[in-house]
């Protein structure tokens, strides 16, 4: 064998050699990027009436990324129709934690309770690019840890690209092109439109078909950012609002009131209330993991959301809620939530009681507060 | 449109397999498996 003729034979040894380990990385990295299209696990109370899925409200999402979970809890008593999305922002843990939460507890008396507990279902299956951010976090529970996805803010472009340069929103409204993938802009939704618009119009057509009276979107936001421990409130639902933060400032929760916008088009808090016509209310709770102020993003900071570079910020006075050495954690972040949601359904009873709705076994803030939130889950 | 889409990273992709055969230098080769390792995800994984 000629030098020549060996030198080509390790070229093509290294070369093979080289390409067994490309695989290599391409199965294992393939593996866990794959993993982040698995929907995490949700175990419905036995008050759950009905499992469904959104596109049995809009069939054109079937077999589709859009498509996801709806779980119903009709009582036995007449009474008022409400609507819980999570999720709709899928950086958002609070969320789409307590929209599971309730539909791991709770039982409808009167009236009928609708879940949809990962409203971007498409959002979930990727991370916000360049943010570092965990893919998954854990919540021990009795049965053991549980974790959950945390996803991207927008749709996943692979379901859904290229963006526009411009984004216009179903009602006119002009926004920049990535907010073509945020569900909360794109209410009420386009039947032909893209997935995320298919998606807006899948929930306004269950808010239809379930004759939804008041709808409720919970959400979080960065700790910087004004609208902040907020009820965010249709002009429609001004007196449910305003009952409910009473009755949370009695319980020692401080609520901000914020009225929707009338010309900020495609958010839930807008066009669930114009195009449908129901009473509608979204709450945001203070989460430092998606804040632009933050430190390292790690799966500490969503749990126990403590950042020093937060506590720093509010010394300077540059927060809207206080942020101390013990963060704000997602335990309380949840019980917040579900303060909320208790003290709108009471509100809801007191200010019409034709559509009251009332639900048993609701996790109290306290015990969520005492107990964490694993102790809530299955 | 999505078969355009694989086509082209196909064609890429057996074009990066074929430098990586042919290139004598190890630190080129192994600059073309860097490459590689996108083009063989994307090949795969999008969907």
């Amino acid at each position: 064998m000629t030098g020549t003729e060996t030198m080509s034979l390790n070229r093509f040894v290294r070369a093979a050699l080289l390409f067994a380990l490309t695989v290599l990385v391409c199965v294992l990295s393939g593996r866990e990027f794959l993993s982040m299209r698995a929907a995490d696990a949700i175990y419905p109370s036995p008050g759950l009436t009905a499992a469904r899925a959104l596109s049995d409200y809009f069939p054109a999402l079937k077999g589709t990324p859009g498509d996801t979970p709806v779980y119903v809890y009709a009582g036995p008593k007449d009474g008022g129709n409400v609507l819980v999305i999570g999720g709709a922002h899928p950086n958002e843990p609070a969320g789409f934690v307590t929209a599971v939460v309730l539909a791991e507890n709770i039982r409808a008396v009167r009236g009928k309770v609708v879940i949809v507990p990962r409203a971007n279902a498409s959002g979930f299956t990727h991370s916000d690019p360049q943010e570092g951010s965990p893919q998954r976090f854990p919540i021990a529970t009795a049965s053991g840890e549980r974790w959950f996805r945390l996803g991207s803010r927008v749709t996943n472009p692979i379901h859904q690209w290229p963006d526009p340069t411009i984004y216009v929103t179903p009602t006119g409204q002009t926004l920049a092109g990535i907010e073509a993938r945020n569900l909360n802009r794109a209410y009420p939704g386009k039947a032909g439109g893209n997935l995320t618009e298919k998606v807006a119009y899948g929930i306004m057509e269950l808010i239809k078909k379930e004759r939804i009276d008041l709808g409720i979107d919970l959400h979080e936001s960065a700790p910087e950012y004004p609208v902040i421990n907020a009820i965010v409130f249709h002009e429609n639902s001004a007196d449910l609002a305003a009952t409910a933060q009473m009755e949370l400032q009695a319980e020692g929760f401080e609520f901000r009131l914020e009225a929707s916008p009338p010309n900020l088009r495609g958010l839930s808090h807008r066009e669930w209330g114009d195009a449908a016509g129901i009473r509608a209310i979204l709450m945001e709770t203070p989460n430092a993991s998606h804040g632009r102020l933050k430190g390292k993003p790690s799966i500490g900071l969503i749990i126990d959301g403590k950042d020093k570079f937060y506590e720093k910020a509010a010394r300077l006075g540059r927060l809207f809620v206080p942020f101390g050495p013990d963060g704000i954690p997602l335990r309380d972040r949840v019980a917040r939530h579900l303060a909320g949601l208790r003290a709108i359904l009471a509100g809801l009873t007191e200010l019409d009681p034709g559509k009251a709705v009332e639900v048993e076994d609701l996790p109290t803030a306290d015990r969520v507060r005492v107990e964490g939130i694993g102790a809530f889950l299955r | 449109m999505r078969i355009v889409y694989h086509l082209i990273v196909l064609y890429l992709t057996v074009h990066f397999l074929w430098y990586l055969a042919r290139e004598k230098k190890f630190w080129k080769q192994a600059g073309i498996v860097l490459v590689l390792i996108m083009f063989l995800l994307r090949l795969f994984l999008v969907e």
